[in-house]
């Protein structure tokens, strides 16, 4: 080989210095590779790792619950706050259930669909009885300050009054008519002070003493403020004295008191008709956090533990299986090169699986089902310069240079396929409910993955390989043929 | 070349499947899952199992409006029904998983989704929003990537001709899953949804390599003509190319040496969906299933479908032009 008479280029001198660099390049890659899977497993078999597989609810089996909040009226500003409040308060509240590792998120439904919703997903591996985590969800209070507009609230009275005289035989429809449009000009009774559970700082059960005209012990939730809250208490206290500030608990009004003076304190009382055990329940509940704004369950899902392991275990013997075949048509049709492409497949795997632990990507059945179909993808930049090679190699070159061109003419469409499929990954990601978003992620990261386990590791692999020119007996013709040629 | 020689029947098949595809999703329709329409998914197991009718009497009796029940079974082989409602309550649910469990053996709820109608839109207009968004992303990029390559088809015409494949790589798939949900009530939901986004990806890719050696092919088979003008005193250079090689050659030519690569691409995607729809769980075996449907269709029409289209057009195109140069 040392007395070739032409050289093509500078880069193909196969020196022996150049060859001992090619060859420490190589066991570098493979170095990096087995202590990579070295990592991956080590991860997945221990049980205390660090970095476990995260793997969700439809894997793990427990329950997904959705929560939609009612932002209704309140400044957009607000509510990234109130959420992380309203997150704070169900986080807990599921604490206290004692589920390990319960998953809480607020979620923002995407710009597309019109107007913005905020959810709040709760994810609770392990529970299949969704019943109990839904009551004690249910129990958190919502506690709300509202002033009443006494017109507006007598005009709802009155004709609560009359529909239900109405009833009686009368001529219903005209009044009922008559008693909407005139509630519809007054007005909400109650209007909204912004003063919520969110600003409070603790709840006491307390008796009331024997003092102005009011019955003597009767039980009565105290209220504490935070600093911010106190002050809005005062500015409303102050600003609207003589009028009735009324307390709802749920939706509902438990008392509303007349604002005699400012209140400054950062105290409230409510009293409600409660008997002891109410109050203690409610002081209880106040406690561990009120609802900020009100929200309600509009999706549900569970997932038998059973039902999961068994996806997740058939899913991951579908991969060993599809990674075997895969890897044996790559050996039986491009032979050396091939053998090269399944060690590259097999890096890729491995390279994914690493991230999947690192970012870490919670893994679904659909993504689990992605990352299947990603393998047998993953090796068309491998086909793709292959086949290149292939003709490179018939043409007469030796078989490193129609490496090197291989590599060169296939990148091309390598890039221009890889491109495609890395911009709708991330359109997925961008407009994606959070299964689809789990799905192109998995997506996204195996398409750059297998770009460069195809440009990195098969190229340096293939490098490392002695150059066989087109005279060197049939054997090596063979190792670096394709399919059914000799 | 076969693909460009036959590639009036080629094609006429494809046009073929493409209505017959068509005409039955239209008659047939999909049936869109709970995901899409809201609702209340129950899958309750048995070790033995009652009669679909007992289960149906129970169900009706709690009056929770229209529901429909169907058979299945779970992961671990065991025999049970999937009951669909509208969406439930909390209250609601527990009602039907007491009542669905108390009929036969060893009842078991494995599985319980209940979706909102608001998040069944949301998803809807989510899905919608995705798809086109990729479809509007391929043409730009193909149109862009291929900018360069002039003549003798436009790099629209290679953008427009992807589309077009990608439909038929789509409408297949969707065809069957309609076929399907009328025989046995399978549902498109939000992974039916994945497999034809994939399956867009895929066929892009498809199309891209095959352009690509196109676009080699044009590059190496060309004489390149350079002509000087004077014109208000700038010299402008004018580069004018001849093809050299009939363009349905030089398309032909670019089959045959892609086509290892575009059968060898699909066997291993298929290879890797096979063990998915038979080893994989139950959850994902439409989803593989679909995929399959539409890598099939897709290396069909990377072969057949793709670049005939495009000497097609350009026959099409020189034949336009023969006549306004005879008209002149």
């Amino acid at each position: 080989m040392t007395n070739q008479p032409v050289k093509i280029s500078n880069e193909s001198t196969s020196s022996k210095t150049d060859n001992f660099l090619r060859a420490f390049r190589a066991v570098v890659v493979l170095g990096i590779l087995g202590w990579l899977a070295f990592f991956v497993y080590s991860n997945t078999v221990n049980e205390n790792a660090e970095k476990p597989f995260k793997l969700g609810l439809d894997l793990a089996g427990g329950s997904h619950l959705v929560y939609e909040a009612d932002t209704e009226g309140i400044d957009p500003i607000e509510i990234p706050d109130l959420m992380n409040t309203l997150k704070a308060v169900i986080e807990k509240r599921i604490n206290v259930f004692g589920v390990s590792e319960p998953a809480i998120y607020v979620e923002t439904s995407s710009i597309v669909s019109g107007e913005q919703h905020q959810r709040l997903v709760v994810e609770l591996p392990g529970v299949t009885d969704v019943s109990k985590a839904v009551e004690e969800i249910g129990r958190t209070p919502l506690l709300e300050f509202k002033l009443v507009d006494l017109e507006a609230l007598a005009a709802q009275q009155s004709i609560s009054e009359i529909t239900g005289k109405g009833k009686d035989g009368e001529d219903t429809k005209a009044i009922v008519k008559v008693a909407t449009s005139s509630l519809l000009a007054m007005g909400e009774p109650y209007i909204d002070t912004g003063l919520t559970g969110r600003y409070l700082e603790s709840a006491r059960l307390e008796f009331t003493g024997a003092q102005s005209g009011q019955v003597a012990n009767e039980p009565v939730v105290s209220l504490r403020f935070t600093g911010e809250g106190a002050d809005l208490f005062a500015k409303i206290t102050r600003e609207n004295v003589g009028q009735q500030l009324a307390i709802f608990l749920d939706g509902e009004v438990i008392s509303s008191p007349r604002i005699n003076e400012p209140i400054t304190g950062g105290t409230a009382i409510i009293s409600g008709g409660f008997n002891p055990q109410e109050a203690r329940d409610l002081a209880q509940n106040l406690n561990f956090g009120a609802l900020p704004i009100p929200i309600e369950l509009i999706n549900t899902q569970t997932i038998g533990a059973s039902l999961g392991q068994e996806v997740l275990e058939k899913g991951v013997k579908a991969g060993v299986v599809g990674l075997g075949i895969i890897i044996l048509f790559m050996l039986l049709w491009y032979r050396l090169p091939g053998l090269i492409a399944g060690v590259a497949l097999l890096s890729y795997v491995v390279i994914m699986l690493a991230l999947f632990q690192f970012i870490p990507v919670t893994l679904t059945a659909a993504g689990l089902a992605g990352f299947i179909i990603s393998i047998g993808m993953a090796v068309d930049a491998n086909i793709l310069v292959f086949e290149r090679m292939k003709e490179e190699f018939l043409s007469g070159k030796t078989s490193r240079e129609s490496a090197r061109e291989g590599f060169r003419r296939a990148w091309g469409a390598i890039r221009d396929s890889n491109i495609t499929s890395i911009l709708a990954a991330i359109i997925l990601f961008w407009f994606g409910s959070s299964l689809v978003k789990g799905f192109a992620l998995v997506f996204g990261i195996g398409v750059l993955i297998s770009m460069i386990s195809a440009l990195v590791i098969t190229r340096t692999l293939l490098m490392a390989l002695p150059e066989v020119e087109q005279d060197r007996g049939k054997v090596w013709r063979f190792l670096f043929g394709s399919g059914f040629f000799k | 070349m076969f693909a460009v020689h036959y590639r009036k029947i080629l094609l006429t098949i494809a046009l073929v499947l493409t209505v017959a595809s068509l005409a039955i999703v239209a008659f047939l329709g999909l049936k869109p899952g709970i995901d899409f329409t809201g609702g209340s998914l129950t899958e309750v197991v048995y070790n033995e199992v009652p009669e679909k009718s007992a289960l149906s009497e129970v169900v009706e009796k709690l009056g929770i409006g229209e529901f429909s029940i169907q058979e299945a079974v779970d992961e671990t082989g065991r025999n049970g029904y999937l009951v669909r409602t509208q969406d439930l309550t909390e209250a609601e649910r527990v009602l039907v998983s007491q009542a669905v469990t108390s009929i036969g053996k060893d009842g078991e709820i494995t599985r319980f989704t209940t979706v909102g109608p608001v998040m069944g839109k949301e998803l809807r207009d989510k899905a919608l929003w995705a798809v086109a968004g990729v479809v509007l992303i391929i043409v730009l990029y193909v149109a862009f990537a291929f900018a360069g390559i002039g003549k003798p088809v436009s790099s629209w015409i290679y953008g427009s001709i992807t589309i077009l494949v990608l439909l038929f790589d789509v409408i297949v798939p969707m065809a069957l899953v309609s076929i399907l949900g009328h025989t046995s009530g399978i549902e498109a939901d939000i992974l039916f949804v994945m497999a034809l986004l994939a399956i867009l990806g895929l066929s892009v890719n498809n199309s891209i390599v095959i352009f690509d050696r196109v676009r080699e092919n044009l590059v190496l088979n060309r004489i390149e003509k350079r002509t000087k003008k004077m014109e208000a005193g700038v010299v402008r250079e004018e580069v004018e190319y001849t093809i050299t090689k009939p363009f349905d050659e030089i398309v032909g030519e670019s089959i045959s040496q892609t086509m290892a690569r575009s059968i060898n691409t699909s066997l291993t995607v298929l290879l890797a969906l096979f063990a998915l729809y038979f080893v994989g769980g139950e959850v994902t075996k439409v989803f593989a299933l679909t995929l399959i449907a539409g890598v099939i269709a897709g290396t069909y029409s990377a072969i057949c479908t793709a670049s005939p289209l495009l000497v097609v057009y350009a026959k099409w195109q020189e034949k336009k032009q023969a006549e306004t140069q005879t008209k002149q």
